[in-house]
């Protein structure tokens, strides 16, 4: 199977710089007690921007601030964030409706390799909050079925509580031709009936082969460092397996030096990178 | 040769103030810097400077600028204006060194996919009429980074001293140069300023240096040179290549401005992420982002060094943290490549 390779370098022509276009909120989802998912739309009812899967925006709860995110999902006429509450900006962002006006920069960085995946299996690993990148591209992936093979999502989070998107993983996905959901919490826990394990042992039991099988991997430090660990060991190539990095960023274009790693700007040349490539630059593992 | 006489240079001056703020070197209040030429408090241009403290990057890149301004309408209508505000600006007086920090800036701001919109309309206002130096001062090491102290290819004008002392060579380096001279009434030569070389004292090598450093991320050099390092930003203050910038807002009502401000790599909050998470919580982390992006980063992404080697940061570090020391501890230092990383 011949490696993966990703496209980095991505600015593109009419993506919005620096000063936002204003938008509203389309609707608000509370997935588990500290993450919500919005959707957002344009004031005229349109999609504020085309992107594509593992793209970044910067949301800007007005007048409080702006945060970058990844777009979770997109449909015809709005683009999804899926957000949990860590700070001030996102505590404001959580206290929008449906009808808000919020401002809306972007699209930035590099996507996930649609293209190079067509034809192969996919085998998406999150946890927590890291399932937002990967519905990203899961749902590109469901949208143009025929393309690719089998598809994988191993997700996991702390309790039942914390797994977002839950209706998708136990009722929509599973009933989709070879899509095979395998869900874990790491605690035990009253009502729960499915596994209980950590992401990496849960990798090791399901034995799935690296044959022509491509990883999307994405989540906390821990997470991230323990699965790639594992995937690696399992013998899947490093450049077989996709990652996010995260990095606090403040222009998303390459000028503020903020999200700079090496010779890179995670804004620009990012997020979207192969464990090969991120083994080659400094600072990136840490 | 074409030249421009001490005694004209007043004229000079006013007719470029015609149409444009001229900023000429200046003492004031003991700091030295950029001021408009011919307003109360700049005093006569200060040409025996050889570098004022403040680097002119202000000019293009203001210490603090507004971004755009939003809020809701009278008739409950949410908007975002941007501002872009720019004036033609002659930057007169401004040394080799600089010009080359402009060049930096330059990639940075205008290059890879987003040309920044309010650096862009600085930048399209801005002639730059550079002066040559003749004696460098103790700090000033530009000829070790590839620049000359005489030579400045990207500045529109460049005068450099006669032998004599009484007058300046006077070269238009570009159109606008040329179109801004003939306005002003002035000739000028086009070829080459033939200035006889002027050299640095202070010297250091960096044959060969980004490549050497790329290998060296892990090296315990830098946790001997952050030892001292008081992460007080000085040197990315002063420095004329550091561009980092951050965003910020201010409301009143029901309207705001959001702005950009200069930012510091040598400032913890610089990479805290929402969550506490900061990749450079440690002083170490953080003074080998700012060497590495200078000396080796910066050269990989551009094909430049981001040190134009003014000699500022050395002049001003309290604790006399000097880049020139360290390049030299950097090409003296063994590589090591630490246990179970690599290839
Ligand atoms: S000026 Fe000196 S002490 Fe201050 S941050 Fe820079 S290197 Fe450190
Ligand atoms: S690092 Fe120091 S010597 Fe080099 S350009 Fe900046 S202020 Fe000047
Ligand atoms: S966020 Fe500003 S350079 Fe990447």
């Amino acid at each position: 199977m011949s490696p993966v390779t990703i496209q980095h370098d991505c600015a593109r022509e009419g993506a919005i710089a620096l000063t936002p276009i204003a938008c509203k909120v389309l609707s608000v989802s509370q997935e588990t007690a500290d993450v919500k998912a919005f959707r957002i739309q344009a004031l005229d009812g349109t999609k504020p921007f085309e992107c594509r899967p593992g793209q970044t925006a910067m949301l800007s709860v007005i007048p409080y601030g702006e945060c970058m995110f990844c777009v979770s999902a997109q449909g015809q006429d709005y683009l999804e964030f899926t957000v949990k509450e860590v700070g001030y900006v996102t505590e404001k962002l959580h206290a929008l409706s449906p009808g808000d006006t919020v401002g809306l920069r972007g699209p930035y960085g590099n996507w996930f390799p649609t293209e190079e995946l067509k034809g192969k299996d996919v085998l998406f690993v999150g946890g927590g909050i890291g399932l937002a990148p990967l519905r990203s591209l899961l749902t590109y992936l469901l949208d143009h079925r025929e393309d690719y093979g089998r598809i994988d999502l191993v997700y996991s989070g702390s309790t039942p509580d914390d797994l977002i998107f839950l209706d998708d993983i136990t009722n929509v996905w599973p009933q989709l031709p070879d899509v095979h959901c395998h869900v874990s919490i790491y605690k035990p826990c009253e009502g729960w009936e499915g596994e209980v394990c950590y992401t990496a042992p849960f990798l090791e039991q399901l034995k799935l082969s690296q044959d022509n099988r491509v990883v999307v991997l994405c989540g906390g430090p821990s997470l991230f460092r323990t699965c790639r660990e594992m995937l690696v060991g399992l013998g899947f190539a490093e450049e077989d397996i996709i990652t996010t990095l995260e990095m606090k960023m403040k222009c998303g274009i390459g000028k503020c030096g903020r999200c700079n790693i090496g010779s890179l700007y995670i804004c620009l040349d990012g997020p979207v990178f192969t464990l090969a490539e991120l083994n080659k630059i400094p600072g990136s593992l840490h | 040769m074409s030249t421009l006489t001490k005694d004209q240079l007043p004229q000079l001056l006013a007719a470029l103030s015609e149409s444009a703020t001229v900023y000429v070197p200046a003492e004031i209040d003991g700091i030295s810097k950029f001021a408009p030429y011919g307003s109360a408090g700049t005093g006569e241009p200060r040409f025996d400077l050889v570098n004022t403290m403040l680097p002119p990057k202000d000019l293009l890149f203001p210490q603090s600028e507004k971004m755009y301004r939003y809020g809701i309408d009278a008739e409950g209508q949410p908007f975002i204006n941007s501002i872009c505000e720019s004036t033609d600006v002659v930057l007169f007086g401004i040394r080799p060194c600089d010009v080359r920090s402009i060049e930096c800036m330059d990639d940075v701001f205008l290059t890879k996919g987003f040309a920044d919109e309010n650096y862009q309309a600085r930048r399209q206002h801005l002639l730059t009429v550079a002066i040559g130096c003749t004696a460098p001062a103790e700090t000033c090491f530009c000829d070790s980074m590839g620049l000359s102290p005489v030579q400045a290819p990207a500045a529109d004008i460049l005068l450099n001293e006669t032998a004599d002392g009484r007058a300046w060579q006077i070269t238009a380096q570009t159109e606008k140069g040329q179109q801004a001279l003939a306005a002003a009434g002035f000739s000028a030569d086009s070829s080459e300023s033939t200035a006889a070389e002027v050299s640095c004292s202070l010297k250091v090598n960096t044959q060969g240096l980004a490549a050497k450093l790329d290998a060296m991320y892990d090296h315990p050099l830098w946790e001997q040179t952050a030892r001292k390092c008081l992460t007080c930003g000085t040197c990315t203050y002063v420095c004329p290549t550091c561009h980092c910038f951050d965003i910020s807002q201010e409301n009143r009502m029901r309207e705001g401005t959001r702005f950009r401000s200069w930012d510091s790599c040598m400032f913890f909050a610089y990479t805290e992420m929402a969550g506490n998470h900061n990749p450079r919580a440690d002083k170490m982390p953080r003074v080998r982002q700012r060497f590495l992006h200078k000396l080796c980063f910066f050269e990989q992404r551009y094909g430049k060094t981001l040190c134009v080697g003014c000699g500022r940061c050395v002049e001003k570090c309290p604790v006399a943290l000097d880049i020139t020391v360290l390049i030299d501890q950097l090409n003296a230092a063994e590589p090591v490549q630490p246990a179970g990383e690599g290839e």
